[in-house]
């Protein structure tokens, strides 16, 4: 119990410093947030409206304190570019962007586990050898190219599937779901090059261990060592790995986010970066990161309920 | 310093990454004179050629040739990409190793800090330094360096803290020694190679995030080429010719196994105890 | 009829640098209800002849053609994986030496149990786990229908090795291979295990071959003891022979390095000029976190003296506090309390100045860590004399009072084997020309052979110094060879403070008696 107090306290810490970041790179950084906004030619009525309207000539600490009690209550600011409140386009756009990266996590899930064990248990032979070189290109290439050449070979080249936009499910399921298979597939295999790695070599180091060896010592025939003894210890470091990877993950959106023009939370923070909207990158950025936050906490709650050793620390 | 090197070639890795950072030093150095063409030169009527003579890897939508154009864009990629992860790098080290010296609260204060920083995904926090710093390479490669720092900081704390805990240390401060020689002398050169290897690592992923905040707009910008920004140009002809994108993305590629090979042969030469 | 028949067996590992004969044409038969023990030590290939029966080698193991191994009638050789799977578990087990990791963590207790009754006896689920429960308490584990159903680090050491006992017992095998098991364990846990197994084997009568490189317990164990020495057999006999009539001249050698009571080493007395005094230390290793209750201290209030030139040992299991005193001494550990070195008080390690460093030394348990690996020896042996004055070309000299050639001088940790590094830890202490030099269970991760010659060396050193020791082990056979004094530790207290003299003629503490009784004294 006191264990996951401290760990909420964690989170807590975690959020404030982001915050913190977030806005003192944004908004303090700048010599003139308002000339970083607008560019050196604009008007000085401009660069003044746009300072009284950011509070830029508050000090530090203050413009930090409005900003942040007008986010804890739900504020997230008003859009430079759309005059809108920002809150609810990002929320939506958070909405899609969930349902991009949990069905990437869930396809990744499927395809790297197999193939890390199966790599292991064929240590040396012509599967690993296969594997290990896939997954070291894998995680040698950036989104953007395992995206565009997906985009080429698949999208332009066989016309198979849609090659950018997004369809919500709620308006044509099949529709939605071809427009998100190549989003989808391109985070996925990065994610499945690096996983599948590292649950190769926890599967390795399980089968090296000396329980193994003894449960073999028993007579136990392999697929029984396999299921029951292997696995269980093979697969509990698979949460920590895959919370690692949310971030991994949360990168990689923006860029096939962009490229496949899905109006995700990472297509926002570009606009907004583009587009010098200020409010807009600061939410973007805050509300991102505590995802990953929230994500990395949710993993570790799921560990130690699982694990049972560290659950007497 | 031989010594690791006969090593390092003994490996598979080490052999391969030693020969693939051995193309790209030299194309880095001499690109220019290599290249058959000047970057820059522009051939309306040979727009879109396909990869054979006299363009061997094609030329792209202003009839610039895409080798010479690599060549020389390795310049722009790579160095910049290195100096970018070695100097966050040797932040990171030094943070890292005095939050472990110190240990106890202040080791905690440090390590939440750093956590908490990690909690904005690199690429994002790569984005928002380059808006509030402006576009361009070097913004960009300190953008670079500021996100490396963190991760190669946990590094380096937890190699430090495993070295603290080795009874050599231990010998050294029932010795009475003083802080500082532990530090240098007991420590450091424990420490020094694993961190060497993450550092070598990371440049991978350094030269693969330049090339991605390029792609966006926000790194190199035009007529530079840079590898990141020849994809991006080159998006919109992908159906006409898929070679102007295909060859910097290969060459990103290389560049990125060549470091991950080098990492991993490292790991295994700087080990003093495989001299088996 | 032979349960264990070994004949003419070789085996030989390939490396990259060629190929390495472990076993040599190795011969031994084992009878039913007998037990035969096999002792060597480290690089002997004892255990590779473990996994040869077992039929469980390393891909790079290759046997030569002729050898025999044959269970009761059965070739193992010949068997097939399949017929394999129901030979082991079922016709013969194996006992580890760590318990901590030979049981599944995630799996509980009673499975992992109940699982070879399922396999091997076709008994149903729920059979299994009563048949379980009731082998739990054949080996005398206290409620052990609670036990079933825990996870291995909710048991301690000495519980999960009856749980492996247990389960190599429970399809009652023709024979049993005990690799070191109490090893890992604490002595008197240990000797609780050893009574276990005798009372076991003659219930059932079951065969077994007994590995350990300790002669003098497998001595007690066996029926018969083989001697292995780099990879052949060079004696077998009787154990209650081995020990009074050795044959061979490798077994001679380690039945005078096994360590006997009764064989004083020291032989002058000391005279009570008071050295080192520490007064009420209570060492604490840990702070109170935030939102953490705050640790037990490591040992309560302890009081010992040294004197000048004495050999105070320390005994006392894991857990008793005795590093702890070692790491208060050197500054190494937070403590409360004073110690006070030839007149001069020192209050806390900030108080430790470099005379106080000088005159105390510390030499570690591991020579693999306490070494720096990037160091050479010369290195190594140069700081403590810069240090503390001295001149760095007495460095050959060093190497050579711990017996060590002077080209060592440039060589690094990993050139050298175990019993070398720790000299070379020695040498680095006494470069110091300390009043006291602290062993912190110096001799524990060595064979016995080289236990036998670092503790000569330790005793040379001392007649040509003068240099009091504290000599922490656990081993109380060896202490009482050495020690003028032994303090007794047990949860952090000092229980029993005697001199040599009283603890021979038998005047003693509950506790010390315990200690004693669980270390036998070898056979003969």
């Amino acid at each position: 119990m006191a264990w996951l107090l401290r760990r909420l306290l964690t989170v807590l810490y975690t959020l404030l410093v982001v915050s913190i970041l977030v806005f003192g790179l944004t908004q303090i950084l700048p010599a003139d947030a308002a000339v970083t906004l607008l560019g050196e030619n604009a008007t000085p009525e401009a660069l003044a409206a746009v300072r009284q309207r950011l509070g830029l000539g508050d000090p530090a600490w203050l413009q930090y304190w409005h900003w942040l009690s007008a986010l804890l209550q739900g504020d997230f600011g008003t859009s430079m570019r759309t005059d809108q409140p920002v809150g609810p386009a990002m929320f939506t756009a958070l909405g899609r962007s969930l349902m991009l990266g949990g069905c990437s996590l869930v396809l990744m899930l499927l395809i790297a586990v197999p193939l890390g064990i199966l790599a292991a248990l064929r240590r040396g032979k012509a599967t690993d050898v296969a594997a290990s070189l896939v997954s070291y290109l894998g995680v040698s290439l950036p989104e953007f190219v395992t995206a565009t050449l997906l985009l080429i070979v698949i999208a332009d080249h066989f016309q198979l599937l849609p090659a950018t936009g997004y369809v919500a499910p709620s308006e044509n399921l099949v529709e939605s779901i071809r427009h998100l298979i190549l989003p989808v597939l391109t985070v996925s295999l990065i994610l499945v090059a690096h996983v599948s790695r590292m649950v190769r070599s926890e599967t390795i180091d399980v089968l090296n261990s000396d329980y193994i060896r003894a449960a073999r010592l028993k007579g136990l025939p392999p697929r029984i060592v396999l299921l029951r003894h292997v696995l269980r210890n093979a697969l509990l470091p698979t949460i920590t790995i895959v919370a690692l990877d949310v971030g991994y993950l949360l990168g990689g959106i923006i860029v096939v986010e962009e490229i496949f023009a899905i109006p995700g939370i990472g297509r926002q923070i570009i606009v907004a970066i583009t587009t010098r909207d200020l409010p807009s990158i600061q939410a973007g950025a805050v509300i991102m990161a505590a995802t990953y936050a929230i994500a990395n906490t949710l993993a570790d709650i799921a560990y130690v309920m699982v694990d049972r050793r560290i659950r007497y620390d | 310093m031989t010594d690791a090197l006969h090593r390092l070639l003994r490996t598979p890795q080490g052999v391969l990454g030693l020969a693939l950072l051995s193309v790209l030093l030299l194309v880095c150095l001499f690109g220019g004179v290599l290249a058959p063409y000047s970057p820059e030169t522009m051939d309306f009527a040979g727009r879109f050629a396909a990869p054979g003579a006299p363009h061997w890897f094609g030329a792209d939508q202003l009839g610039r040739d895409v080798l010479s154009r690599l060549l020389v864009g390795a310049r722009s990629t790579i160095p910049l990409a290195v100096a970018a992860t070695f100097s966050g790098a040797a932040a990171g080290a030094c943070i890292g190793t005095l939050s472990a010296y110190l240990g106890g609260r202040w080791d905690e204060a440090i390590t939440r800090t750093i956590d908490a920083v990690m909690a904005v995904p690199h690429l994002l926090l790569a984005l928002i330094l380059v808006s509030t710093l402006g576009k361009g390479s070097l913004n960009a490669a300190l953008a670079i360096a500021i996100s490396v720092a963190p991760s190669m900081a946990r590094v380096t704390r937890s190699v430090a803290l495993a070295v603290r805990q080795q009874d050599y240390v231990k010998a050294a401060i029932a010795r009475g020694e003083g802080g500082g020689w532990i530090v240098l002398r007991e420590m450091l050169p424990n420490v020094a190679a694993p961190v060497i290897v993450e550092a070598t690592i990371r440049v991978a992923f350094a030269v693969m995030l330049f090339a991605t905040l390029s792609f966006l707009g926000l790194g190199a910008q035009p007529p530079a080429s840079e590898w990141g920004l020849m994809v991006s140009e080159a998006r919109r002809f992908m159906h006409q010719a898929p070679w102007i994108i295909v060859a910097p993305s290969l060459a990103i590629a290389a560049t990125a196994v060549c470091f991950n090979l080098l990492g991993d042969g490292l790991r295994d030469a700087l080990n003093p105890r495989d001299e088996r | 009829m032979n349960v264990l028949s070994v004949g003419d067996y070789s085996l030989d590992y390939v490396t990259r640098d060629g190929s390495q004969r472990v076993l040599r044409d190795i011969s031994l038969s084992i009878e039913s209800g007998e037990v035969l023990g096999l002792v060597g030590e480290s690089g002997s290939g004892k255990t590779s002849l473990a996994w040869a029966i077992m039929r469980h080698l390393p891909g790079n193991a290759r046997e030569t053609p002729q050898g025999r191994l044959h269970l009761g009638d059965t070739d193992l050789r010949a068997a097939s994986p399949k017929a394999l799977e129901t030979i082991r578990g079922r016709r013969m087990s194996m006992v580890f030496q760590d318990p901590s990791t030979s049981l599944n963590p995630t799996l509980s207790i009673g499975r992992q149990v109940s699982e070879v009754l399922v396999r091997h006896r076709g008994l149903s689920q729920n059979e299994a786990w009563r048949t379980a429960t009731e082998a739990l308490e054949h080996v005398e584990l206290r409620d052990p229908a609670r036990m079933m159903k825990r996870y291995p680090h909710e048991a301690s050491g000495g519980e999960k090795q009856r749980v492996v006992i247990a389960t190599a017992f429970a399809c009652r095998p023709e024979l049993i291979v005990f690799d070191e098991p109490t090893t890992a364990l604490d002595v008197i846990t240990g000797a609780r295990i050893l009574e276990l197994f005798g009372r076991l084997r003659e219930e059932t009568g079951v065969a077994a071959l007994y590995i350990s490189h300790d002669l003098a317990l497998v001595s007690r164990v066996a029926d018969r003891v083989a001697i292995l020495e780099r990879g052949g057999i060079v004696e077998e006999a009787p154990s209650d022979r081995i020990f009074r009539q050795p044959a061979h001249d490798y077994t001679r050698r380690l039945v005078a390095a096994v360590p006997r009571p009764e064989r004083r080493l020291v032989a002058d007395r000391v005279a009570p000029h008071e050295l080192l005094a520490a007064d009420r230390i209570a060492v604490r290793y840990r702070r109170k976190r935030l939102l953490r209750a705050a640790p037990r201290p490591a040992t309560a209030e302890v009081a010992l003296d040294i004197r000048r030139g004495e050999i105070l040992g320390v005994v006392g299991e894991s857990g008793s506090g005795k590093s702890s005193i070692a790491r208060a001494l050197t500054g190494l550990a937070d403590y409360s309390g004073t110690i006070t070195l030839a007149g001069r008080r020192v209050g806390s390690a900030a108080d430790m100045d470099r005379a106080y460093r000088r005159a105390v030394q510390i030499v570690f348990q591991h020579p693999d860590s306490s070494l720096n690996p990037r160091h050479t020896v010369g290195d190594i042996l140069a700081r403590p004399l810069k240090l503390f004055g001295g001149a760095l070309s007495t460095i050959p000299a060093l190497l050579e009072e711990v017996r060590l050639p002077a080209s060592f001088a440039g060589r690094y940790p990993h050139q050298l084997s175990g019993g070398e590094k720790q000299r070379v830890a020695i040498a680095r202490a006494f470069a110091a020309r300390p009043d006291l030099v602290i062993c912190d269970e110096i001799t524990a991760p060595l064979d016995v052979s080289v236990q036998a010659s670092v503790v000569e060396l330790l005793l040379r050193l001392r007649e040509a110094n003068g240099t009091a020791y504290l000599f922490i082990t656990h081993d109380l056979n060896l202490v009482q060879q050495v020690a003028h004094r032994i303090a007794v530790m047990k949860d952090g207290a000092i229980v029993d403070l005697l001199d040599i003299d009283e603890l021979r003629s038998g005047k003693m503490g509950a506790y010390t008696r315990e200690l004693i009784a669980a270390s036998p004294a070898p056979v003969g």
